[in-house]
């Protein structure tokens, strides 16, 4: 998509891993699940923002 | 589920899918998009129907089960005001709260001065959409939640607590309700998702229309940015909630961005190029659009005509649905066009002659599906539902 911004906060993010992972200490286990956890969890915090938006 | 009621659902799912790939199957698919009808069929009230999704569910079931319908919307009755009252959101009138129990749920836009966008805060919105909803958009839309800067509150924690999980629980319950209708009546959910223009949801929800209308004139490279903004927000949304077996359309609401609310340059600079990109790359994916044309958009069919063969299905309400079928009918399937002012105050002849005017128009290469013009409410009558039903399934054979 040609005319698409480049947002710091891309579609289906409302805190970036990257951002959140500064937070946190070392990882010691499978940071990789952690991610995806993060990641998920976070995807519905901006479905509920955007649904709230378009839907409702 | 009985062998026959799974032969039936796919015999349907096969004729509907067809006829939105603008190709012909054995008959015409019926989709009316029933929403307050549902509740006047069943025997329950707007205000049970609208605040009891349970209650709508069960509505849409039972309209289902009774007539020959291919594909319903499993709640057209979609705003839930049980939970845009948990949320506190403002911009609702709520049957049997504000407005009468007997009366569809209203959206209420502010006047221009209080609309939930102001006028120079169009770069928040640009730089971060997601961010200025939650702390600019949000605050000013729900009784409840504080203004970023305030003072929280229990209400303020509440209202994302109970309309986080509230939502949640609303949109798992789809899952069963489609389900319940494969079941119990072999009925195909007619959409999936949600996709609204950037220009719409900008008049909408954030300027307010008035609003939108002075930008375009005195901020238009602000609005044209915001547009764009969004873009691959709304991409993202539309396709999260999308068919993933591809087979039923993302609905697609088209609200205030044609003439005459608009001027043809408008859309032409701001709505066509920001929403178009949009659809291409949602078909890209291999889903359909439904342009759910609210209104009266034959001004913009040849726009509408760019779009790539089959990407859309086009809903005509207001529109001359002869004018549409000779201008996009070769690389599009068709529905509605049977006037919601018939259905409520016409005569089963009335409707019976409508629909042969229509279907002898524009569905006799297939590429049709019959459906009223606009979402059917409680003024419509049941002998006249019940009139385009039965006509269409007896004259609507191939």
């Amino acid at each position: 998509m040609k005319k698409q911004q480049k947002t710091k906060r891309p579609p289906g993010v409302c805190i970036p891993w990257q951002e959140k992972l500064k937070e946190l200490p070392k990882i010691s286990g499978d940071k990789e699940l952690v991610q995806k956890v993060w990641q998920n969890i976070d995807a519905l915090g901006y479905m509920y923002i955007w649904q709230c938006l378009l839907s409702f | 589920m009985a062998k026959d009621m799974e032969q039936l659902y796919q015999q349907r799912l096969k004729r509907y899918v067809a006829a939105m790939r603008n190709e012909k199957s054995d008959m015409i698919p019926i989709r009316p998009f029933v929403a307050e009808f549902t509740a006047k069929y069943a025997g329950y009230t707007c205000q049970e129907v609208t605040h009891d999704y349970e209650k709508a569910f069960a509505a849409a079931r039972k309209c289902a089960a009774d007539f020959d319908w291919d594909a319903v919307v499993s709640n057209m009755v979609y705003v839930w005001t049980g939970l845009t009252e948990a949320i506190g959101l403002k911009y609702y009138g709520v049957p049997g709260i504000s407005i009468p129990p007997t009366t569809g749920f209203q959206y209420i836009e502010p006047p221009e001065e209080k609309a939930f966008m102001k006028p120079d805060e169009y770069d928040q919105l640009i730089e971060d959409p997601t961010g200025f909803l939650y702390n600019v958009w949000l605050p000013r839309v729900s009784a409840d939640v504080s203004a970023m800067g305030q003072p929280t509150s229990f209400r303020n924690n509440l209202s994302f607590l109970k309309g986080g999980m509230a939502m949640l629980t609303y949109f798992n319950a789809f899952g069963k309700q489609n389900e319940l209708l494969r079941t119990e009546s072999g009925t195909v959910s007619a959409i999936a998702g949600i996709l609204k223009a950037p220009f719409d949801i900008i008049a909408d929800k954030l300027r307010g229309y008035l609003g939108l209308v002075t930008d375009v004139l005195e901020r238009p490279d602000k609005v044209l940015a915001a547009c764009e903004a969004l873009m691959p927000h709304l991409t993202h949304v539309a396709l999260s909630g999308a068919d993933p077996d591809k087979n039923v359309p993302i609905g697609y609401w088209m609200h205030r961005g044609c003439v005459p609310f608009f001027s043809m340059e408008h859309f032409k600079r701001f709505y066509w190029p920001t929403f178009k990109p949009i659809v291409e790359e949602i078909w890209a994916h291999g889903h359909q659009v439904l342009f759910y044309a609210e209104g009266n958009w034959d001004a913009h069919l040849d726009s509408f005509a760019e779009l790539p063969d089959q990407s859309i299905v086009y809903h005509v309400d207001h529109g001359d649905i002869f004018k549409v079928h000779k201008v996009l009918g070769e690389k599009f399937c068709i529905s509605g066009g049977i006037p919601n002012w018939l259905l409520a105050t016409g005569t089963p002849a009335d409707v019976r002659d409508y629909c042969k005017k229509v279907i002898d128009g524009v569905a006799g290469n297939g590429g049709y599906i019959m459906d009223a013009s606009a979402i059917v409410q409680n003024d419509a009558k049941v002998e006249n539902i019940k009139a385009m039903t039965e006509f269409t399934r007896d004259y609507g054979v191939y």
